[in-house]
């Protein structure tokens, strides 16, 4: 009987997997490629991304580099929130009128005080950090996680300016006009859906 | 002690591994794995990147004092970690190093000598103090620690090099860009080690 327990007890310890134990975490859903997915698969974040980046170009300098550079650091201190499990209410709602607005904005040709623009990308990429850092998977690498999303977003906002330096010829003016406007009415169904 | 009893010793030696604090890397340790070490481990090449756009962005006098201080500190933080001095926080700190490197080069202001100095005295001795070696032997732990110093201050140098090579027109603005980048990935890593 005793020569079978050890038997059982050697088995045991034999078929314990023997993966190094690392403080890291490699990647997974928690990793680099979980964190470059997670604005890209939401249509909410990546219009109202694509957005940012055609209101700036639209407005030209300082916004076109003035935008870009706020919207990732107040995006982290959302992120933040997210990760403390502050209480933000209404976030969905708020990603998607991000959206409605800031199509809105460019649909309009909208052209505010360089702050007040700020302020209002500023105000809006809290309630995206504060999505993205809510979502972050326990236990993932939040410093890949953190990396594939800001560098997701930091992209949308590229291809966002991309597109809006068509704003030079007077046809791309109206295509930029009208993708603000598609933009905007995105925004409506997404907070039809969410009502 | 039993035949079952050695048997099971003999197999928990087996399945047991070094716990490291970063994933391993073949060849990972010697003087090359330390010269890998600083772009190998993200939060490291995080914030010699981020150090190393700051320093780049600033005029060119105040840029050699910086890297200065930043060698002195990471010799100095090499030297308390050959003395068996590895504080826990000094990941942390780090991190918050790289977000206020970040930020700053994200408004691309030139930063006084003093608190300049300052920051690349705490980036630096935190990137030492972050870097414990996984030799077991203290002649390899050394050497890594010698390659880890020289990899840290290479690739500050490249950074900031380029980046003062680059900040003019509209390079300047991405690299403005890519400082904010690097700030909000340090802060929320940090705050997701905090919240744990």
């Amino acid at each position: 009987m005793r020569s079978l327990r050890s038997g059982l007890l050697v088995l045991v310890l034999a078929l314990v997997p023997d993966a190094p134990l690392l403080a890291h975490a490699g990647d997974g859903a928690g990793g680099f490629l979980g964190g470059l997915a997670h604005p890209v698969l939401g249509p909410d974040h990546v219009a109202a991304m694509v957005a940012v980046g055609l209101w700036g170009a639209f407005l030209g300098a300082p916004a076109i580099y003035v935008l870009p550079i706020v919207f990732p650091l107040v995006m982290a201190l959302g992120g933040v929130a997210g990760m403390a499990g502050l209480p933000l209410p209404g976030t969905e709602a708020a990603i998607a009128v991000s959206a409605v607005v800031l199509g809105a904005m460019v649909a309009l040709a909208a052209r505010p005080p360089i702050w007040l623009a700020a302020a209002v990308v500023g105000a809006f990429a809290v309630f995206h950090g504060y999505a993205h850092g809510a979502e972050l998977p326990a236990g993932g690498d939040a410093l890949a996680y953190s990396l594939g999303f800001v560098a997701a977003t930091g992209l949308l906002h590229l291809a966002g300016i991309g597109l809006g330096l068509a704003v030079r010829w007077p046809v791309g003016r109206l295509g930029v006009r009208g993708a603000g406007a598609a933009i905007a009415c995105a925004g409506i169904v997404f907070l039809w859906r969410l009502a | 002690m039993s035949r079952a009893g050695a048997l099971t010793c003999w197999l928990l030696m087996l399945s047991c591994h070094v716990a490291l604090a970063h994933p391993a890397y073949e060849g990972a340790t010697g003087f090359c794995g330390g010269l890998l070490h600083p772009l190998l481990v993200p939060a490291h090449a995080l914030a010699v990147s981020g150090a190393g756009l700051l320093v780049g962005l600033q005029p060119a006098r105040r840029r050699l004092p910086a890297v200065a201080a930043f060698a002195a500190a990471l010799a100095l933080g090499f030297g308390a970690m050959m003395l068996a001095f590895a504080p826990q926080t000094a990941g942390l700190v780090l991190l918050a190093a790289t977000v206020l490197c970040g930020a700053l080069a994200a408004l691309a202001r030139p930063v006084p000598v003093v608190p300049g100095g300052a920051l690349a005295l705490v980036a630096g001795a935190a990137l030492a103090l972050d870097s414990p070696p996984s030799g077991i032997s203290v002649a390899v732990a050394n050497i890594t620690l010698l390659g880890t110093f020289c990899g840290a201050l290479v690739l500050l140098a490249a950074v900031a090099g380029l980046t003062a090579k680059l900040a003019h027109g509209w390079r300047r603005l991405g690299v403005r860009i890519l400082g904010s980048w690097i700030a909000a990935v340090a802060l929320m890593a940090l705050a997701a080690r905090l919240a744990r």
